[in-house]
């Protein structure tokens, strides 16, 4: 038997618990951005790299003297300072794109993890409102699991319960004489609707009790008990 | 500047004293090689390069570098290459 998807959710989920977790994981995605966007400013060249470069080849080297050469020299650092220019447009560019993949992660994380969050909600709905996902039969173990919870029932509500899970399988309607019959294993003729009756009522409180008792009154171990309900949820008059 | 100072004679023996000299200007980005005659009780290293960023200074250039210190009889070679800034400040 797979694990059901509540189980998986949930173990899935514990990191995400706690707004501190959101906050710091998006504060981390802005540091981020925020960095990398220092360094696209502080480590592009300005117009003054390139003047100080041909500032130097000037000085390296004596032979450069004549008016036309220096003019040439002056013509280098005016286009180093030309595709300067360039980088700063091309340094705007990026930083605007910087700031829309900002927004996007930001928007990302958030939609994930109010996806995340509502899924947990969800299945905490659907085990709330018994909605039955699983059911899963253990006869050595004399339980039952519905949605991952295990329930303790006698042997003979464990046989009542197993007749109508194969029932159900078959796509049949069992009468109570039927339902008798198949576990009594006597002729339908000699046995009684008001038996079949009884197995059902008694099956129904075994698993009503038990359903009634894990949903609203949760037992920790070694603790002891208390509601698993919402505190505002509860009114004393 | 101090590294790419270098003489290339060093005590020119004629009274007359003379420099060549390297410099630039920002916005706009100039340089220029200039030959500039230096009073003969600052006709050293470290007096010519205070002497000339001094005088050039005044047009908003800085000094560079100073070539080297040599006596009226390397004027005439140098002369086409400064042009303009040939013994102008």
């Amino acid at each position: 038997m797979p694990a059901s998807t509540t189980s998986v959710t949930k173990r899935f989920l514990r990191p995400f618990h706690g707004t501190g977790f959101v906050i710091l994981a998006l504060g981390a995605v802005v540091a981020i951005l925020v960095f990398a966007a220092f360094l696209l400013i502080y480590n592009l060249p300005d117009a003054d790299a390139f003047n100080e470069h041909v500032e130097r080849l000037f000085v390296e080297n004596r032979e450069l003297t004549s008016e036309t050469e220096l003019r040439l020299l002056e013509i280098l650092a005016q286009s180093g300072g030309a595709f300067s220019d360039t980088l700063a447009s091309y340094r705007m560019v990026v930083l605007v794109l910087f700031a829309f993949s900002a927004a996007l992660l930001i928007a990302a994380a958030v939609f994930l993890l109010n996806t995340v969050a509502l899924g947990r909600r969800v299945s905490e709905v659907e085990r709330a409102g018994m909605h039955v996902r699983s059911l899963v039969l253990r006869r050595d173990e004399q339980a039952v699991l519905l949605n991952e919870l295990e329930l303790e029932l006698t042997p003979a509500a464990m046989e009542t319960l197993a007749v109508l899970c194969e029932a159900r399988l078959d796509d049949e309607v069992l009468s109570g004489s039927r339902l008798e019959s198949l576990i009594s294993g006597k002729d339908e003729l000699d046995c009684e609707d008001a038996a079949g009756a009884t197995r059902i009522k008694r099956l129904r409180d075994a698993l009503g009790n038990q359903i009634m008792a894990r949903l609203l009154i949760k037992n920790i171990t070694k603790y002891g008990y208390v509601l698993d309900i919402d505190k505002d949820a509860i009114k004393l008059n | 500047m101090g590294a790419a100072f270098t003489l290339m004679s060093a005590t020119p023996s004629l009274a007359e004293c003379y420099a060549d000299y390297r410099a630039k200007k920002d916005e706009p980005f100039r340089l220029h090689y200039g030959v500039i005659q230096i009073p003969d009780d600052l006709c050293s290293a470290d007096g010519a390069v205070q002497y000339i960023a001094e005088r050039i200074s005044s047009e908003g250039w800085i000094l560079l570098a100073v070539d080297s210190l040599f006596g009226s009889e390397g004027l005439k070679q140098r002369s086409e290459d400064a042009g303009q800034y040939y013994l102008r400040y």
